[in-house]
This record gives C-alpha cells, sequence and structure tokens, in this order.
C-alpha cells in the first residue's frame, strides 16, 4: 500500500539519526547506573566504619562469619549493644541503636555491596587464600561513610582469579567455581 | 495467529527496551536484617537442619527442614526415618507455603459483627483465655463443652482428653473428610471385627508378588502414601525375587490404576462382591499351594459365580483368570481401600476383601497381612480413630437442642467438608459460644465467635505416633524449625493455659507448665527401652536426642502375626451397595475422589498445590467433571465445556475433562475446591463436590457414604479453559494475581 510505503521512505531517512540517538542515550544510561551502583546507600544510622577502625577494632570482631561461612554477616543488635550499653551511650545515634535493642527489632541495614545472585560467592574460601577485606572492600576503616570501590563484574573477578598461581588457575576459572 | 515482526521493527524495539532498561537503576531496595539475639546454633549463611515431622496429612511422615538466617528454606524427607526412608511427597515439599502463607491470622481474634460477618478484631492472648475461662465456668448444668477436631496430631489427643474428661464432658469427636475418604474408621473396625485389634493392619507391599487392590490409591492419598510408595518400588523391582504384579479394581483409573499392570473398571459398589467370587473360584477349585481350603468352604456357602458375575459386569471366565493370578503367587495380598468405604456395603465389602488374606493364609506372612507392634510406653499405646459417622450425627443433635455450650474446633472444617444434610450449620446457630484453633479463616472459623489461631507445624511441638506404622513402632518427634512469625499460640498452650486459670481438678488433669515439658515428659517414658536406636545414659540427654534424630523408633523390624478372633464361621455376604438417586432420573453414578494435591481441600491455599497438576488429567486450579469419551459424545460436550452436574440434594457446574479411564455410566469430580474462604488461593475457585452428595436412606448410620449418590449431567453450552499441563500459553492460570 502506498501509504505505508511513504512511511517506510520517511523512517528509512530518520534511522540513522535514530540509532545515534539510542546510543548516546544507552552510554548514559549505563554510566549513570555505574553512579547510582556505587553511591552509598541510606542507612538507617549514620554508622562510621572509621571511628570504630581508629579504636583499633578489627574487621573480624563484628564480621566473625567472614572465615567460616559464606557471608560476613552484619552484627547482631547484641554485638552492638555489647560495647555500647557503657560506651557513647548518651549519643543520639546510640540512642537509636539502643533503642532497636529495647524493642527487640533487628535494624534494617541497607546492603553496600551487593553479589549478583547468579553467582555462588563465599567470603570464607578468599579469607583462607590470604585476601584482605580491603582487596574488595576498599580502606573501609578510612571511610566515615561506607560505599562500594569496586563494580564486582566478572571481568574483576578473574583479573584476580588469572592471577594466582599457575596450579590453581584452572580450577579458578572454571564457569562452575562460581555459576552452579 | 501469527504476527510477522520485520527486521526494522524488531530493531526499533530492542532499542527502546534497552534504552528503558538503561534509565531504570538497578539498585534494589533491600535491607539486611541481623539477628537481634543470634542463635547459638545459627551461623549466618549456613544451613541448619531440624528434624520433625510432616502435617501436611495424618500419616506422620518424618521431615527435615533447612533452615538458615532463622528461615525455613526447603523440606526434606527424614534419611534416617522408618516410614518414609528419606523421600517425601508434593504436599509435604508444600509446607514451607503454610508457614509463609499470606493469608494466615496473625493474632486472636473475635467476630465482632456477628458470625459469618468476618469482620474479626484482634485481641491479647490474656484477654481471650480470661474471657474463655469464664465462658467454661459457666458451663454445666445440662450444658457441656463438645470438641469436634480432625484426625489430630496424637500429642494433641490425650491432652484434649483429659481437659474435657475434667470438665465432665463427653470425649472428643473426630472427623475429617480426608480420613472418611480413606475409610480409616472402616479399617479400625476390620481389624477389630477379624483380629480383635485397634490398630491399623500393615500390608507388606514391598514383599508382595501380587497385589490385588480394591479401591485402594495406596501411591495417592490412602493411609501412608510415601511409605506405600516407596514399598511399591520395591516390589517393582523384584527385590523379592521377579517383578510384582499389581491388579487395580475401580471404577475410574486412578494414579495408582495407571501403574497397575490391569485395570479391572469395576461397577460402582460391587469391588466386595467381586472378592468373594474370587474367594468362591479359589475354594471351589481349591487353588493354590496352601493346602486343603475345606475349612474355608463355609464362608463361600451362598456364593454363585454366576450371579457375581452378572452384578459386576466381569464374565465367569475373567473372574476365573483373576483368581489363578492371585491364587497361584507365593505370596499375595489383596488391599481393602477406601474406594470400599464409599458404598453403603463398605464393611462387608472390606471383610470380603479380607477373607481373600484369610483363605490364602497371607496373615503373618512376608509379603502379607500383618499388625504393628505396639510402642512399648503407655503415652504412645492407644492408637486413635476417628469417630463413626453416628458420632457426628449425635453430636450436631446435642448442638441443636441446646446442650452444648461451647463448641471448640481443631484441625477440621466442617462447614466446607459436610453435606448441608447433616445439619451441622444450622444447629451451630444454637451454639452460644463456638471456637476455632485455625490458623486460617476458612468455612468454619468464619462461622466461629473466636478463632484462636495455633501455629503451623514449623513452628510448633509435638510427635505422632506412624499408625499405619512401618514395619516397626515409630514415633515421629516434631520441634519448631524456627521462631513462630506471629503472634500465634499452640492449642496444648491454650488448653494448658485455661486449666491453670479454671484450677480443680482441671488443673489436677493437666498439671504441666508448657507444652514442652508436657512432651519431654511423655518422651521420658520411652528412656532406657531396649529396643530403641536412641542410646542415651540420662532423660535429659534422650530428650535431646529424640528432637535430634527425628522420633524414637524401634533399631530393628518388628511386626506381629495378626490372630483371628472372629468372623471364620461364615457365611460371607455383600448385599448390593444402594445409591440416592432414581436411575430414570439420574442416569449416571458420581464418584468423588481425593485431590492428590489438595487433598479433602485443606491443600487449597497452597498455590504449589494448586498449580500441581493431577496426574491423570494435568488439569489443575480448578474443579472439573471427568466423562468417558462415549458419556461426551452422548451429551454432546468436549473439553473444557462446562456442564451442570445435578443430584437429588444440590448441583455445580465445572468444565468437562474427557477421559478414556473411567466407565461410561460414571463420572468423577475431584474434592479440594469450591471454598468460599480459607485465603486468597482457595477462595471462589471451583466446585465443592461434597454438595451434592446425598443421604442414602439404607446408609449405615455409622458411615458417610460419599459414593453413593446418582447424578445427572446437563450441559450449559458455555466454555471455560482449564489450566492444563498442555496449554502452556497460561490459559486458564491464574498464578500471577
Amino acid at each position: 500500500m502506498s501509504s505505508t510505503g511513504v512511511r517506510r521512505i520517511s523512517l528509512g531517512r530518520a534511522i540513522p539519526l535514530i540509532l545515534v540517538g539510542v546510543a548516546v542515550l544507552v552510554t548514559a544510561a549505563i554510566l549513570l547506573n555505574r553512579r547510582v551502583a556505587q553511591a552509598a546507600p541510606d542507612q538507617p544510622i549514620a554508622f562510621n566504619h572509621r571511628t570504630h577502625a581508629d579504636a583499633g577494632i578489627q574487621c573480624l570482631f563484628c564480621h566473625p562469619n567472614a572465615m567460616r561461612s559464606d557471608v560476613a554477616g552484619i552484627p547482631s543488635v547484641q554485638r552492638c549493644v555489647g560495647c555500647h550499653q557503657t560506651i557513647a551511650s548518651s549519643s543520639a545515634r546510640i540512642k537509636t541503636v539502643l533503642s532497636y535493642w529495647e524493642r527487640s527489632e533487628p535494624i534494617p541495614w541497607a546492603p553496600v555491596t551487593q553479589m549478583a545472585d547468579f553467582v555462588f560467592f563465599s567470603h570464607q574460601p578468599h579469607l583462607s587464600a590470604g585476601v584482605n577485606c580491603e582487596t574488595c572492600h576498599g580502606v573501609v576503616g578510612k571511610m566515615s561513610v561506607v560505599r562500594p570501590v569496586v563494580t564486582m563484574d566478572m571481568g574483576w573477578c578473574l583479573d584476580c582469579h588469572l592471577k594466582q598461581p599457575e596450579p590453581k588457575v584452572a580450577r579458578l576459572t572454571d564457569c562452575l567455581a562460581c555459576h552452579k | 495467529m501469527t504476527h510477522t515482526v520485520s527486521r526494522r521493527s524488531f530493531l526499533k524495539i530492542a532499542a527502546g527496551t534497552g534504552v528503558a532498561a538503561g534509565l531504570n537503576p538497578t539498585v534494589r531496595r533491600v535491607a539486611l536484617e541481623p539477628f537481634v539475639r543470634p542463635p547459638e546454633e545459627e551461623l549466618p549463611g549456613k544451613a541448619t537442619w531440624y528434624a520433625s515431622t510432616c502435617r501436611q496429612c495424618p500419616a506422620g511422615c518424618g521431615i527435615i527442614v533447612r533452615v538458615i538466617n532463622g528461615r525455613a528454606r526447603k523440606i526434606e524427607g527424614n534419611p534416617g526415618h522408618p516410614l518414609n526412608r528419606g523421600k517425601l511427597c508434593a504436599r509435604g515439599q508444600a509446607g514451607l507455603q503454610v508457614l509463609y502463607n499470606p493469608d494466615r491470622l496473625q493474632n486472636a481474634v473475635r467476630q465482632t459483627g456477628g458470625r459469618g460477618s468476618r469482620h474479626f478484631e484482634p485481641l491479647q492472648w490474656d484477654e481471650v483465655l480470661d474471657q474463655l475461662a469464664s465462658s467454661l465456668r459457666g458451663v454445666g448444668g445440662g450444658s457441656e463443652v463438645a470438641f469436634l477436631g480432625g484426625l489430630m496430631p496424637t500429642h494433641l489427643y490425650p491432652l484434649v482428653t483429659r481437659f474435657l474428661e475434667a470438665l465432665g464432658s463427653p470425649a472428643p469427636v473426630l472427623f475429617d473428610l480426608h480420613s472418611a475418604m480413606e475409610g480409616r474408621t472402616q479399617s479400625h473396625d476390620l481389624t477389630q471385627r477379624w483380629f480383635g485389634s485397634m490398630e491399623l493392619p500393615i500390608y507388606d507391599i514391598g514383599h508382595a508378588e501380587v497385589i490385588f487392590s480394591f479401591g485402594a490409591n495406596f501411591l495417592e492419598t490412602w493411609l501412608s502414601p510415601v511409605s506405600q510408595s516407596y514399598d511399591y518400588g520395591t516390589m517393582r523391582q523384584g527385590q523379592s525375587g521377579g517383578r510384582g504384579f499389581l491388579v487395580q479394581f475401580e471404577p475410574r483409573l486412578s494414579g495408582t490404576g495407571a501403574s497397575a499392570d490391569q485395570w479391572v473398571p469395576v461397577q460402582p459398589g460391587t469391588q466386595g462382591l467381586i472378592a468373594l467370587g474370587l474367594g468362591r473360584i479359589i475354594v471351589e477349585e481349591n487353588l493354590g499351594r496352601v493346602g486343603s481350603h475345606r475349612e474355608h468352604a463355609q464362608l463361600y456357602r451362598d456364593v454363585n459365580v454366576g450371579a457375581v458375575a452378572d452384578a459386576s459386569g466381569l464374565p465367569v471366565e475373567r473372574l476365573q483368570k483373576l483368581a489363578r493370578i492371585f491364587a497361584d503367587a507365593d505370596r499375595s495380598v489383596a488391599l481393602p481401600g477406601g474406594g470400599l468405604s464409599s458404598h453403603t456395603n463398605a464393611s462387608q465389602s472390606m471383610d470380603a476383601v479380607m477373607a481373600l488374606n484369610v483363605i490364602m493364609r497371607r496373615l503373618g506372612r512376608v509379603g502379607g497381612v500383618f499388625l504393628p507392634q505396639q510402642v512399648p510406653a503407655d503415652a504412645f499405646s492407644a492408637p486413635i480413630s476417628p469417630s463413626p459417622f453416628r458420632d457426628l450425627g449425635k453430636l450436631v443433635q446435642n448442638m441443636r437442642s441446646g446442650r452444648v455450650g461451647v463448641l471448640m474446633i481443631y484441625g477440621a472444617n466442617p462447614v466446607y467438608e459436610l453435606p448441608r444434610w447433616s445439619g451441622f450449620i444450622d444447629a451451630l446457630t444454637n451454639v452460644p459460644l463456638v471456637v476455632s484453633f485455625c490458623p486460617f479463616i476458612d468455612e468454619t472459623a468464619v462461622q466461629a465467635d473466636y478463632v484462636l489461631p495455633d501455629h503451623t507445624y514449623l513452628e510448633g511441638w509435638g510427635y505422632q505416633v506412624c499408625s499405619p506404622g512401618a514395619d516397626r513402632p515409630v514415633v515421629s518427634s516434631q520441634q519448631p524449625a524456627v521462631r513462630p512469625l506471629y503472634d500465634t499460640r499452640s492449642t496444648a498452650e491454650v488448653l494448658l493455659s485455661l486449666a491453670s486459670r479454671l484450677g480443680g481438678a482441671l488443673a489436677q488433669a493437666l498439671p504441666w507448665p508448657d507444652e514442652p515439658t508436657y512432651l519431654e515428659e511423655a518422651s521420658a517414658q520411652l528412656f532406657g527401652s531396649s529396643i530403641g536406636v536412641i542410646d542415651a545414659r540420662t532423660e535429659a540427654g534422650f530428650w535431646s536426642q529424640w528432637r535430634q534424630v527425628g522420633g524414637w523408633w524401634s533399631a530393628k523390624p518388628i511386626m506381629q502375626e495378626p490372630e483371628l478372633a472372629g468372623l471364620t464361621e461364615g457365611p460371607l455376604q455383600v448385599p448390593s451397595a444402594s445409591f440416592a438417586g432414581k436411575p430414570d432420573q439420574f442416569p449416571y453414578y458420581l464418584m468423588p475422589y481425593e485431590s492428590i494435591a489438595l487433598s479433602d481441600g485443606r491443600g487449597a491455599s497452597q498455590p504449589w498445590l494448586q498449580e500441581t497438576p493431577d496426574p491423570m488429567t494435568t488439569a489443575s486450579w480448578n474443579t472439573w467433571v471427568e466423562l468417558n469419551p462415549e458419556t461426551a459424545a452422548h451429551l454432546g460436550v468436549t473439553d473444557n465445556d462446562i456442564v451442570r452436574v445435578v443430584s437429588p440434594q444440590g448441583a455445580l457446574e465445572a468444565p468437562v475433562v474427557v477421559y478414556p479411564g473411567i466407565r461410561p455410566d460414571v463420572i468423577a469430580i475431584p474434592t479440594g475446591q469450591g471454598h468460599q474462604d480459607y485465603g486468597r488461593f482457595a477462595a471462589a475457585r471451583g466446585a465443592n463436590v461434597m454438595d451434592l452428595i446425598s443421604p442414602v436412606p439404607e446408609q449405615e448410620v455409622s458411615l458417610l457414604a460419599w459414593g453413593a449418590t446418582r447424578v445427572r449431567v446437563e450441559a450449559v453450552h458455555k466454555v471455560m479453559t482449564l489450566a492444563r499441563l498442555e496449554s502452556l500459553d497460561g490459559e486458564g492460570r491464574e498464578t500471577v494475581r
């Protein structure tokens, strides 16, 4: 039909323009997305990692499960209150923490680092292999507000897996090492 | 219909989608909620498995529940449990949806707008218990407390009976449709008549060579399906020499029938008659290698094989062939199934089937019939049998006459399960106070004044004496896998707190401060038993292993040989079954059958079970009417056409499934749907086949003859597409709502 023919011609002319527009939009979107992904999330309590690290507290004191489990774990409210019943208990933020404890409610922390859910990641073998917390999480001890420092995509994982000693590389680059 | 998409429009769509996806920030709002007080045995990210007991049906299979971060994630069969031996059925797997069901009651409620208003007001537990205690104080002097239960967990039953005894009220009445459809009461009566025992018999399916199943769908819902399916596998793999042979006698081909070598589509109500005919042939022709049949001759004195052939529609030659198959095997066994209990001649039919085991001398023999060995402790010894139907009639009468002051309902849904003519709903209006313990608002809870929701089974305590048991005595223990999600309370705890509030004889009868103490004390009776698997030095150690192992059972198989107590003096007779409805007005037999996924309707609130296709028709999410192709052609209907099924008692409309595995004179409808309440997944879906069941004048009062109704079928010229496995376009499905 003729009407369709006309539309086809006009569309045909516009196509390069449309394609360029789409490419710009997609690139912008990807960049924006990365920015959003690497921003520090809002937390229910403005927790300061630096204060705690400066006081000489080790990562594993509050996140002990990294050594023995898949997840490092968020410290239980009981763990917070263990110290803060006496330390800085008059500060407003700590009062908020204590109020959760009194109501027997968990504090709804927002996760800072998120691993894709099609990957079976476990902290325990990484720590056993001598990887430091800072390697993946950045120097959290120097951050007042924690934000993710690396984009945890497959290239980044492989980057490190490929640098491992020769006999381990084949196993560490196998698909099924992470995707099960 | 096909859409052609040009390359160009495809690119346009792809680009548009890409932009839309790219602009949409991928940050998900999730919160990581740590424990407030971490439990000792929990390691975040690592699974902890708790052994417990499945409560989706009364079989009592052992389960292990995978718990991560305090949340139950998966249910599996307990590999150490002698009943289900690590296996679990679809209903067991779906148990998580009982726990996480969005329609669970989250606290105790009172129906403030009057019964049926569905206007519920939350109550504090202390308040509700005080109110209930004062109502119970007012009972007495002509009025009584009545307790109606489904086949309740065996740990709760003694508490309820003690509670009622101390109040001076009659024993609880136990009725649920599942038990009625598997013929549990009649099976108890059967062993009582033949062997003088109240236990359910054990049929050694695993070691049998030939199984004649008379309406026993033992791979689906009958008694202990997981254990029986396991044994069926053993039987088929020929572990005791040669592949076993199964013959199924039933009017509609069930999933079990489909697994059989021969399906004998018998006329409804004649299964017992056929068993009688087979027995007569065996005795008359002295078949089998068991010696003389002379002593059994009097059992079959009155049986005429020709008359059996006429009544059942099976030719004499076929009966003779079948008799030879049964008698020539070394290890044959006949199963009197739930299908027999649907007819007015239930007890005589079951006698006729059991007689086949007796004349072939299958009692106490490998691959034959056994009685369970009792658990060696008082707390676990008495088996619980559902009440005869006449007890329910008495209860309804008492309710109607105003004798019942308080009615408590646990684990049963009589408003949904009982036909209207039972008078239950009408009699409810004469009961001043009705209390339901259901964790959901089901049809019965809608007619209650108070609903005091129990925990779901993954949150609660208990135990179950498995009956029918495995090859050994088994008590399966139940413990909370997770902390209760809501402000619910176990019914045992409610009874204990009521007892302590009311004091006196009641407090003496129920002296335990809480449910775990009661259970620990009961389990301690088995401490030191020499036959058990638990090897503990102290009672505390026993209690901890009891929970860890998943219960108590004997280390070795022990079963009893049944001793004949009666009925060896003949003659056996099976009267012809009566049906409600005249054949000229109602030409078809109605055969309700129990849905393998939804059971008697209790599974309808779980979407996984709704989505589970029926194994024979692959239909789900609805009710359907199964018609033989011949019948369908006669009525001028086909798949998905809606028909109206009319019985003397009522009518329902549902789409047709044309099904070759059914007799032309029978129509079949599954149970489980047609709920008015019971949550968003169950309500307003399909029709309830119990609306059709009519009273039969000759029916024994001890029996709800659920298969003794005749119906007619009318086309209504409307179509409704059923969700079936082959309709992959999702039509008729409502998985996303």
